[in-house]
């Protein structure tokens, strides 16, 4: 048993140096995480310990709720950021002579191996010291420690396998991409709630610690807090829970070893023209805009980008209302509506990236620096095509919102100028900056590993240009002057064309190292 | 007549690695023509380099006469390329990515189609034609891939590991589509390691080894009466002598039985 944990850990440790080996990004990223998590570990510990100076209902509080957050974190980020590692997949496994006890013994140790489960143990490790009271608190909390470990060990990989089979097949996969989204939505939830007026937040803390205090982490905070009989019973029955879900994981393991994946059966997709047939000639430029609306439609990768730049105006348009005293004047409709513009064409700041590996078949097609502006212009198009129902609708609801439905046409005006200037922008940053986008992007990088420099430069380069190409009109605008929206599309068009000429100009001459920086491995 | 390919000392390093070192790759107009090699050999990065895929660090590549980097609009609409990794647009079905890449190239739409139909029914795609190509097998990969390939009718088909990882009902598909192309006079250039199907497909032969070319003509002259596989051998330093040194506990009865320990 011993002999089994030992090996899987040491396996870990292996996978982890191997992916080191060579890359230099891969090791300054390693040593990032280490400082990440040793700082998250003393801090942890630290603010676990301080909690002993607030009084003791909050204490007992604070504890349930970071006990919960961190097992709720356990269960969720494994999937939402790093899908199967190697040593996750028990299907990597299978075909190794090893019975499931030693399988889920190996597989537990290799969990409990790296960086950041030392780190959750320390940060866990932290709660008795400052809500435990006298010998029999200490004792039941450190047992309360090593339990609370074990839970989100077990339920971490209770989820990973139970949804193993689905996340083997692509629409499963395709899935969990978009529940990437949810990171996203959670990093704006803080600037939301600081800027929404919900009341005390002491009176919210104690509405959650109710709410949370009997789940099991709950169970095990209140454990330490009483020290007593109580305590020791909550703590059998987190204990008897940790057996129970080990249960089930080793029963849901059995079964993921022996399920076979079914992922090629799959339906036809609806096909058909669609609106780019109907509305453009026929030829190259139509068959562009095809292709790049069904991608919008159907590629995970591209749901991501466009719910996350939605989901981050909203939030912007919602703090930024808020936020501004006496109310809000005709400008804060406009501003949203174009910031929510330039939100979707910074997805456009490299734009070869979700074709990837993919693009040689545009390479071996296209021949001329005029089918290549073609292609860009047909990317455009789509893109706009897709952006304009729903800047329409950002631009309503923020005039309305704010009480100037006069603001709605000014604003659907700038905000195609501010799509126009951002798309030619990121033709330039495409084709100078390219960079590869992972099959399957999490919510912490864009990029493929080595090539997280390049994703910085290029969204830093965009965001750059296109707020030195706004400025020509937006300040005039901010100044008042709004009948100037009305010249916005324009200048938009202006940019973006110059952009697609100056972009294929460079891009047409370098194709080849296009295709290899949008195509390595990830 | 002029060659279909030809390239003059072409060269690619990676770092201080010679993938490719001075290649002359000649293929006579209208040869079902193999290049093979083993592992490493620089088949894969040759072939990039002289479809345009891969930008070479010295020398040059002729396609029907043509520069392939200076008549870069002339190359491209005479040839067709299926390099290996198979890595098409995922998220379209396979009638639509047949569709787009006609039109990409300036075919009318109704043209398009047709074609791209009589592809499907050949090909045996007619049923996955409306499935996303993400869920393709490698079979059905290969035979969309050769069919976007086929699809503007190219004089000159580059393909790279065409059959590998193909069931033998859709190789032989394969084999045939193939076979009636370079009837007609066009040429089709593919690389390969397996010497069976070279010998019985090709008339044509070139065999790399370490970036260089070591042999190179019709199929008769590099066999030179012996079978392509033994001459292949023997071209590019055929196995090493096994020995008995290693691998004495392999098989059923072990050579010595102080094998057991290690755990």
């Amino acid at each position: 048993m011993i002999g089994t944990a030992a090996l899987f850990a040491q396996l870990k440790l292996r996978l982890i140096a191997g992916a080191l080996r060579g890359d230099l990004q891969r090791k300054l990223g390693f040593v990032f995480t280490l400082v990440m998590a040793a700082g998250i570990a003393v801090l942890g510990f630290g603010l676990m310990t301080l909690v002993r100076l607030a009084p003791r209902d909050l204490a007992t509080d604070l504890v349930v709720v970071a006990y919960t957050a961190i097992l709720v974190g356990w269960m969720t980020v494994p999937l939402l950021a790093f899908g199967l590692d190697d040593t996750l997949d028990p299907a990597r496994l299978s075909l190794f002579p090893l019975r499931t006890r030693e399988l889920a013994t190996g597989l537990l140790a290799a969990s409990a191996t790296g960086a950041w489960p030392v780190a959750t143990l320390i940060v866990v490790a932290g709660a008795p010291a400052g809500l435990a009271d006298g010998p029999g608190g200490v004792l039941i909390g450190l047992v309360a420690v090593l339990l609370q470990f074990a839970l989100c060990l077990v339920l971490s990989r209770l989820v990973t396998t139970s949804l193993s089979g689905a996340l083997r097949t692509r629409r499963g996969r395709d899935l969990l991409a978009v529940a990437a989204l949810f990171v996203v939505l959670l990093a704006q939830l803080p600037n939301v709630l600081l800027n929404a007026d919900l009341g005390d937040p002491a009176a919210m803390l104690r509405g959650a610690a109710d709410v949370l205090r009997w789940t099991p982490p709950g169970l095990l905070a209140h454990a330490m807090a009483d020290g007593g009989l109580a305590g020791l019973a909550e703590v059998a029955v987190v204990a008897l829970l940790v057996v129970l879900a080990a249960w089930l994981w080793i029963k849901a393991l059995n079964r993921a070893l022996v399920t076979p994946d079914a992922s090629t059966q799959t339906a036809s997709v609806r096909e058909g023209g669609g609106l780019a047939d109907r509305i453009l000639p026929d030829g190259p430029l139509a068959a562009v805009v095809a292709k790049e609306l069904k991608y919008l439609r159907r590629e995970p990768r591209f749901r991501v980008l466009w719910f996350s730049a939605i989901a981050v105006s909203v939030a912007i348009a919602f703090s930024l209302s808020s936020n501004t005293p006496g109310g809000a004047g005709p400008g804060l409709p406009i501003g949203v509506t174009s910031m929510a513009a330039i939100m979707i064409a910074l997805q456009s700041g490299n734009v070869y990236g979700i074709d990837g590996p993919s693009l040689w078949m545009n390479v071996v097609a296209i021949g001329s620096e005029d089918g290549f502006r073609t292609d860009l212009a047909g990317r455009h198009l789509a893109s706009a095509i897709a952006a304009t129902p729903l800047l329409v609708l950002i631009a309503v609801a923020a005039s309305l919102f704010t009480g100037h439905p006069g603001a709605i046409p000014l604003a659907v005006l700038a905000a195609w100028g501010a799509l126009g200037v951002g798309l030619g922008v990121g033709t330039v940053t495409s084709v100078t900056i390219p960079y590869t986008v992972p099959e399957r992007m999490n919510a912490f990088t864009g990029a493929a590993p080595g090539q997280g420099g390049q994703a910085f430069a290029s969204a830093m380069g965009a965001f750059a240009g296109i707020f030195a190409l706004s400025l020509p009109l937006a300040i005039p605008i901010a100044f008042g002057l709004v009948w100037l929206c009305a010249v916005a599309p324009v200048y938009g068009l202006l940019i973006e064309t110059l952009g697609r000429r100056l972009g294929t100009t460079i891009g047409f001459a370098r194709m080849p190292e296009l295709v290899a920086a949008v195509s390595r491995p990830t | 007549m002029t060659d279909a390919v030809r390239t003059h000392a072409l060269l690619k390093r990676y770092g201080p690695q010679v993938a490719v070192a001075g290649v002359d790759l000649v293929v006579p107009a209208g040869s079902f023509a193999g290049l093979v090699g083993p592992n490493g050999a620089g088949k894969t990065t040759t072939l990039s380099m002289v479809t345009g895929l891969l930008r070479p660090d010295g020398g040059r590549a002729e396609v029907g006469g043509l520069d392939v980097w200076r008549d870069q609009l002339q190359v491209k609409a005479r040839i067709g390329v299926l390099p290996e990794g198979l890595r098409l647009f995922e998220r379209l079905s396979g009638r639509e990515l047949l569709l787009y890449c006609g039109r990409l190239r300036g075919i009318p739409r109704a043209d398009v189609e047709r074609r791209a139909a009589e592809l499907l029914r050949v090909m045996d795609l007619e049923d996955a034609a409306g499935k996303l190509v993400v869920d393709y097998s490698t079979g059905m990969r290969k035979k969309i891939g050769l069919a976007a390939a086929l699809l503007h009718n190219p004089a000159v088909l580059f393909l790279d590991e065409p059959f590998e990882g193909v069931d033998p009902v859709s190789a032989s598909t394969l084999t045939e589509v193939l076979r009636r192309y370079t009837a007609s006079g066009s040429t089709v250039i593919f690389s390969s390691h397996v010497m069976d199907l070279v010998e019985r497909l090709c008339d044509w032969v070139s065999v790399m080894s370490g970036g260089h070319i070591v042999a190179q003509g019709p199929i008769g002259e590099v066999r030179g009466g012996h079978s392509l596989n033994e001459a292949f051998l023997r071209l590019v330093g055929g196995p090493r002598a096994a020995g008995d040194a290693g691998l004495s506990w392999l098989g059923s009865q072990p050579a010595s039985p102080a094998v057991q320990e290690e755990a």
